[in-house]
């Protein structure tokens, strides 16, 4: 039986790693005495596969991880089980089954959703950044391509940030919250954090013109869902469910 | 507590998750509704703090006590110390993120002498007077316990109330005592006098030490007519009525040693003369299996590790070992918990042994030789013979094991040429024994690594009179080794001398070290047993500034009837009768048999009627 699991990982737990998350998850489906399957081989291990990570200090309401028993189980007794085993943070919304023969989560999912908001931090108070959104957002369209320094372990590359960004918007009730739609599953993916120090520093926003990151300024990233298309529409992994 | 600005610096240091806290199982409650919240800080980064079983029992132990809010501290990483500074933000328990300053009671654990700049740097962090002197009636009490706490005097001045032995009963006591003495509105030396009636409540304030013209301590007297002329330390006599947690919490991150550590005993009865627990952890008391299977049973449901360790200082001493083993095991298989034993012997290592615990996963193998030669393994009554090893990496490389470890020592008590070159022998035996292993049963890619550090006599050991090498000494050696074991298949690590001497200074220290602790602090060092941040300028420097040499402390060997900066201690071990005889025999290469076959009259009897098994 293989069973796809929604879940978020919220503030309290927010600077937890990839690495850390899923320990976790391992260690909670142990407590939960849901029969997961192990691996062949020399050293063993849980049968369970995730989604993109999520990057250190940002905040998911949906996050997905899929994992295989080996004994088909009650999906509501395995929600309620798992949810009791779960550390305070991380909360288990939905679980469905899923096809055997799914692809990886990993190779479907093409979109993430995260909705930001940035602050200023000042040394005595916290107050709400003034920044012109409207301005930041119009400087990004107005700039053709937007080449950015990548950083990964091995090597420092510069990547169009425009292939990266499916869309960026302004919430239509809420003048500081900015909506950013990030393409997933390719070599061209950014952080949602580049994307803000570079149409901030595009619109000469930034505190300081000169820093190289956010530090300066307060940012709160949620990722709000992982999407994929199926004939030409957006869903979520959810719509994968058997039957 | 300025939550937003601790949440913006935590983005921008490394690994934030060690000051999150919200693990599972971590303990909740509402700071208002106790009388005493008591900080048990940890100087050291979390990772290695909550690897610590002693943290694990008592964190959970005082929070089943209604009137307690025990919360964990530890010392921040150089770069969040730095933002910490820079923003105001003070020293923080884990689960509140209250400021230290806050609590009642402060409570650091004392594992490692390279920890005590940490212990300054937190208390400075947090805002609280570093000497006792200077805390005022509305400051936390600083108290300390742990191996380092049996010689405290380097961190006499900074410390108010000092737990000696095992601290279940007695930190339950000294909590019932702050809870009435907080109602009773008395004075702060109130509370102190009073703890110090508590059996195994040491306050050093309450005793003058006077030295000799040379700089030795000439006596060490109570200047409280309420305090005993010697402390003594605390024992717990029933492994299996004493405390011991059902559910742990369960870090994120990955730490030293991230499993369930299911305690077998308490102290060890082979009597190796330059081990310190081994003297001060006396006498061996041991938890039925009837107990271990139920604690293992009920912390594997509630932590959900897939790895468990039986932990004690000799765990293969354990009486029925392997009938344990093989019930934990059959219990567990299915839920696939791994085993392992972290300090094994290699004499009663066997075969069959070895099969049973590979069978869910494959750990390490590591051994303790500690000396290179027989002779020098006599003298350090280490009761291990080549015989021993030979046989055991034999079966481990025949069942599948293609890695091993060595520890040794260098610098020990009468060490010559030979004995260094037997540490290179037994590198070179070890890696016949593999080559002589049938092809067909041994796994591919050897490695061997021998791990030498450098001895460090420390005080309540049969070595406590001797100096250590010196530098350059242990340098030589070091490089002798380095060309001896340059052989494939075998890495060799050793350590640096400069973090050797310092241990040697601060574990045989007086109080006047204290000033020099102070002085290094200032100097910037911190985190002196990380190799990267050891500042060896600091510390010579604090020396100098205070006119003291380390070479009395470290190079110096001692009369029999010195007075010693601990005499005041009673470990239960005697002095004379015991530790000096012993360090006789020692120089005669005369071993003393593991005490379980024969009381060696070591004096811990003098403690409790029966309280030897």
């Amino acid at each position: 039986m293989r069973v796809l699991l929604e879940y978020t990982r919220e503030e309290r737990v927010k600077y937890i790693s990839h690495l850390d998350l899923m320990r976790s998850m391992q260690r909670a489906i142990r407590r939960a005495g849901i029969p997961i399957a192990y691996s062949q081989g020399f050293n063993p291990h849980p049968v369970m596969a995730f989604t993109s990570a999520l990057s250190v200090g940002v905040t998911s309401e949906r996050e997905y991880a899929d994992i295989v028993l080996t004994e088909s189980m009650s999906i509501a007794v395995l929600k309620e089980q798992l949810n009791h085993a779960l550390p305070k943070g991380i909360t288990l919304r939905e679980a469905i089954v899923i096809d055997e023969k799914t692809p990886s989560l990993m190779s479907l999912v093409e979109r993430a959703d995260y909705e930001l908001r940035v602050d200023l931090l000042d040394k005595d108070q916290t107050r709400q950044a003034e920044i012109d959104w409207n301005k930041a957002i119009e400087a990004y369209e107005n700039t053709a391509e937007i080449w950015i320094e990548k950083k990964s372990k091995k090597r420092v590359s510069t990547v169009n940030l425009k292939d990266g960004v499916w869309d960026i918007r302004i919430d239509e009730e809420n003048p500081s919250l900015v909506h950013l739609e990030m393409k997933l599953g390719n070599k061209g993916s950014v952080k949602p954090d580049s994307v803000i120090h570079a149409i901030l520093k595009l619109s000469e926003q930034l505190p300081n013109p000169e820093a190289e990151d956010l530090s300066d300024l307060r940012v709160s990233i949620n990722r709000t869902g992982l999407y994929f298309q199926r004939n030409g529409k957006w869903i979520t992994p959810l719509a994968l469910k058997k039957g | 507590m300025d939550k937003l600005r601790l949440d913006h610096i935590m983005g921008q240091v490394t690994k934030p998750v060690r000051y999150m806290g919200n693990e599972y199982n971590m303990v909740v409650k509402d700071p208002s509704q106790v009388s005493i919240r008591f900080a048990f800080a940890f100087p050291d980064v979390y990772e290695v703090g909550m690897s610590h079983l002693g943290m694990k029992i008592l964190y959970h132990q005082l929070n089943e006590r209604d009137d307690t809010y025990c919360e964990r501290v530890f010392a921040p990483w150089v770069d969040m110390e730095e933002k910490m500074r820079q923003e105001d933000i003070p020293l923080f328990a884990l689960e509140t993120k209250s400021p230290v300053s806050n609590f009642d009671i402060v409570g650091f654990t004392l594992q490692y002498e390279m920890s005590y700049t940490n212990i300054l740097n937190m208390l400075d962090l947090a805002g609280i007077p570093l000497l006792t002197k200077e805390r005022g009636e509305d400051h936390p009490f600083v108290l300390v316990g742990g191996p380092c706490a049996y010689n405290v005097e380097p961190l006499a001045d900074f410390v108010d109330l000092v737990a000696l032995g095992e601290g279940e009963e007695l930190t339950e006591e000294l909590l019932d005592l702050y809870g009435e003495w907080k109602d009773s509105g008395e004075s702060r030396n109130a509370f102190l006098e009073r703890s110090a009636g508590i059996p195994g409540i040491y306050v050093p304030s309450f005793y003058d030490v006077s030295y000799l013209e040379d700089g030795r301590v000439s006596e060490i007297i109570p200047n409280n007519s309420a305090v005993p002329k010697r402390v003594a330390k605390r024992i717990v006599r029933d492994m299996d009525s004493v405390y011991f947690p059902e559910r742990i919490i369960v870090p994120f991150m990955d730490i030293v040693h991230d499993r369930i550590m299911l305690e077998l005993f308490r102290g060890c009865t082979r009597g190796c003369r330059f081990c310190q627990a081994g003297m001060i952890y006396r006498p061996i008391r041991e938890r039925s299996p009837e107990k271990l299977l139920e604690l293992a049973e009920k912390l594997v449901r509630s932590t959900g590790y897939e790895e468990m360790s039986l932990s004690s200082l000799s765990s293969s001493d354990y009486p029925g070992l392997e009938q344990l083993v093989r019930q934990l095991m059959s219990r567990f298989e299915e839920d696939r918990v791994a085993l392992s034993l972290p300090s094994l012997r290699l004499d009663s290592f066997e075969k069959e042994f070895i099969e049973e615990m590979q069978k869910v996963r494959k750990t390490g193998l590591t051994f303790a030789p500690e000396a290179g030669s027989q002779r020098l393994r006599d003298v350090i009554n280490k009761g291990v013979t080549e015989e021993d090893l030979v046989k055991t990496v034999s079966d481990s490389f025949a069942s599948g094991w293609n890695s091993v470890k060595l520890y040794f020592m260098i610098g020990l008590p009468t060490e010559t040429e030979e004995d260094l070159k037997g540490i290179a022998d037994l590198a070179k035996l070890v890696k016949d024994c593999y080559y002589q292993t049938d092809k067909e049963k041994r796994q591919k890619g050897l490695k061997i690594t021998i791990s030498a550090s450098s001895f460090v006599p420390k005080p309540f050991t049969p070595f406590q009179w001797e100096p250590q090498d010196t530098m350059e000494q242990l340098r030589e050696k070091q490089q002798y080794l380095r060309s001896a074991l340059r052989i494939k298949n075998v890495d060799y690590n050793w350590h640096d001398s400069e973090v050797s001497y310092m241990e040697a200074v601060f574990a045989r220290g007086d109080r006047r070290l204290g000033q020099v602790l102070l002085s290094a602090w200032q100097n910037g060092a911190r985190f002196d047993g990380w190799t990267e941040h050891f500042n060896w300028d600091a510390w010579k420097k604090a020396f100098e500034d205070n006119n003291l040499q380390p070479e009395f402390y470290a190079y110096r060997r001692r009369k029999k009837d010195e007075v010693f900066p601990w005499d005041h201690i009673d470990t239960g071990v005697s002095k004379a009768s015991f530790l000096w005889m012993e360090w006789q025999k020692a120089q005669k290469a005369e071993t003393t048999p593991d005490c379980r076959l024969n009381c060696t009259g070591c004096g811990i009897q003098r403690l409790g009627e029966g309280l030897c098994q």
